[in-house]
């Protein structure tokens, strides 16, 4: 590049590109990326894509879906929802088992 | 090899814990008060070896004696097997020898005449001796201290009857126990042996007599003057048992009958009343007012157990197993059979409700059960899909005013049978309610104590166990002086 040639016209078979317009493109490029994502918040497939990253977490005892998918995931610990065998049983099948539910 | 892998519904929380637990100094959160010494002594039954038959009932399970021990505000936790004649073949050969529910026609050829009995149902505590009772055979007596089994005891020869209930009733002004045993002379026999054993553990009255058919009679209602004797809806035969049926089937033709004796009456006292089809299987008091002799229980309108079917094939009705707390009053003076029935609350609850001991065979005032409130919050995510199917209250159920009060026991509990505890000296109903929880977020037993007067304040202390205690029929509180605790 020649020192001494102007900012703005740095190659002379480019097209030249000031700085106003250098900005003007990345406003324009920022705005339809967020509108593209905004869009694909209504977007089931984008829907999808955003809950692959969430993260199931525990906070003051209650469950609660981590969108930002920072958290560590939640495992329950041996024995939680240890009722959920008998949860599908009939009522007949729920007394065979339970004579003291 | 013990294999439990293909029985469906014994996972999670209703898995078989088949160990025998010691555990000191229980953790407890909340207060123990100092004034409760003694035992809370339970009795239920776990499956040690998997049953031969998807069929059979869980009345067959294995009996596992474990007992809460109180000493001035401290609980230690012991649990043992009741080694039993049947208990130790079993173990010998590493596998069930025994077949489904009182039919000795399917019990493997190697165990023919050995005792069946498995003692999964109630403590005693009597005459300074420590029993488990199941009804199909004798007491069993149980060291107090270690809870290690000792043998059946037949009340030194005096008690003739081949079996026991388990359900027998103390006269809380003389100390007598009043007893009884049906099928009394053996299988299919319509016997009933009635005793009065006095607090020495002695025979001292023995009333023979038949009920109409052969059924079981697992509870009896006892007043100062009589005793009531309810007959109802299971029926047996030997032709089923050699079928391989479990014992008992349920027949909707059959009516119910109560049977009321003069406590000093004879066979030919006996007066038969008869309703229409009912399930008493549990009494809550009884008393006798001039002619009339009162009997309140919670009643089911039919079978309650779906392990014992329809005779007929058709299919077990869970609408008409739910127990709603009735009187029944037979007038004495009447000339026919009939009987009143009145229902009391017009909610469902427990059939293993409770009175305060001292009222028994007397006017009283308070009932005690657990029921299932369905208003009440259950976190799916934590205990798993069971809202609204279990019993998450103790009731504490006046029957002088028709008001109830009501404990809750948290958003992942069930509640097993409840037990009161009287404060001494203290008036009817004064004292403490106790009983197991299941805690299904967290896999273990909670021994739930809660001020009976106070219901609605929540429990004032909860006993912890590090594992799930094997699930109880029955259990009761056994004061510091009633046995020779250690």
């Amino acid at each position: 590049m020649n020192p001494t040639m102007p900012e703005s016209s740095c190659s002379m078979t480019a097209p030249q590109i000031s700085r106003r317009r250098l900005l003007g493109a990345l406003a324009t490029a920022a705005s339809a990326l967020a509108l593209v994502r905004f869009e694909g918040l209504f977007s089931p497939t984008a829907s999808r894509k955003e809950s692959r990253r969430a993260v199931i977490s525990f906070h003051q005892d209650q469950p609660y879906l981590d969108w930002s998918g920072t958290a560590v995931p939640y495992y329950p610990p041996p024995g939680t929802r240890s009722a959920d065998v008998a949860a599908h049983l009939t009522e007949e099948m729920l007394r065979r088992i339970c004579i003291n539910l | 090899m013990v294999d439990f892998s293909n029985q469906p519904t014994m996972k999670g929380f209703f898995a078989p814990t088949r160990f025998e637990a010691d555990v000191y100094d229980c953790e407890v959160i909340g207060k123990v008060p100092t004034e409760l010494n003694g035992a809370f002594v339970r009795l239920g039954g776990d499956w040690f070896y998997p049953p031969i038959s998807e069929n059979d009932s869980p009345f067959s399970m294995d009996g596992y004696i474990n007992m809460f021990r109180f000493k001035n505000g401290i609980v230690d936790y012991k649990g043992r097997w009741v080694k039993t004649p049947r208990f130790q073949v079993d173990r010998a050969a590493h596998k069930q020898l025994f077949g489904v529910y009182r039919n000795p026609f399917t019990d493997d050829p190697s165990v023919k005449g050995l005792d069946r009995s498995v003692q999964n149902t109630t403590p005693l505590a009597f005459a300074g001796k420590l029993f488990t009772l199941k009804e199909d055979s004798l007491p069993y007596e149980i060291d107090c201290n270690t809870l290690e089994t000792i043998g059946p005891w037949n009340f030194h020869g005096k008690y003739k009857s081949l079996t026991f209930t388990a359900h027998p009733k103390v006269d809380p002004l003389t100390g007598e126990m009043i007893c009884y045993g049906y099928e009394a002379t053996g299988l299919e026999t319509n016997d009933v042996f009635l005793y009065t054993i006095n607090q020495k553990g002695e025979v001292t009255r023995e009333l023979r007599f038949k009920v109409p058919y052969v059924s079981m009679v697992h509870d009896i209602g006892l007043t100062q003057k009589h005793v009531i004797i309810p007959v109802f809806g299971f029926v047996t035969s030997l032709e089923r048992l050699k079928e391989g049926k479990v014992h008992w089937g349920w027949d909707s033709t059959k009516p119910a009958y109560v049977g009321i004796v003069p406590r000093d009456g004879e066979a030919k006292d006996i007066r038969w009343f008869k309703g229409p089809e009912r399930a008493t299987v549990h009494t809550l008091n009884a008393r006798t007012e001039g002619e009339k002799v009162i009997l309140e229980a919670p009643i089911y309108d039919s079978n309650p157990f779906p392990f014992f079917p329809p005779i007929d094939g058709s299919p077990w009705d869970p609408s008409k197993a739910r127990a709603y707390i009735r009187r029944n009053t037979f007038d004495l003076s009447s000339k026919d059979d009939g009987f009143s029935e009145e229902k009391l609350f017009s909610m469902n609850v427990s059939d293993l409700g409770r009175v305060d001991d001292r009222y028994l065979s007397l006017p009283y005032r308070y009932a005690f059960t657990a029921y299932a409130d369905k208003e009440r919050p259950f976190n799916e995510w934590k205990a798993g899909n069971l809202a609204g199917r279990v019993n998450n209250c103790y009731g504490r159920f006046d029957l002088a005013t028709g008001q109830m009060s009501s404990y809750f026991a948290g958003e992942t509990h069930s509640l097993q049978e409840v037990c009161f505890v009287p404060r001494k000296n203290g008036s009817e109903g004064e004292g403490y309610i106790m009983g197991v929880a299941s805690n299904y977020a967290e896999m273990r037993s909670e021994l739930i104590i809660a001020d009976a007067q106070r219901l609605e304040q929540g429990d004032i202390a909860r006993v912890i166990l590090p594992f799930r205690a094997t699930a109880q029929v029955h259990g009761r509180w056994v004061n510091e002086s009633e046995l020779p605790f250690a």
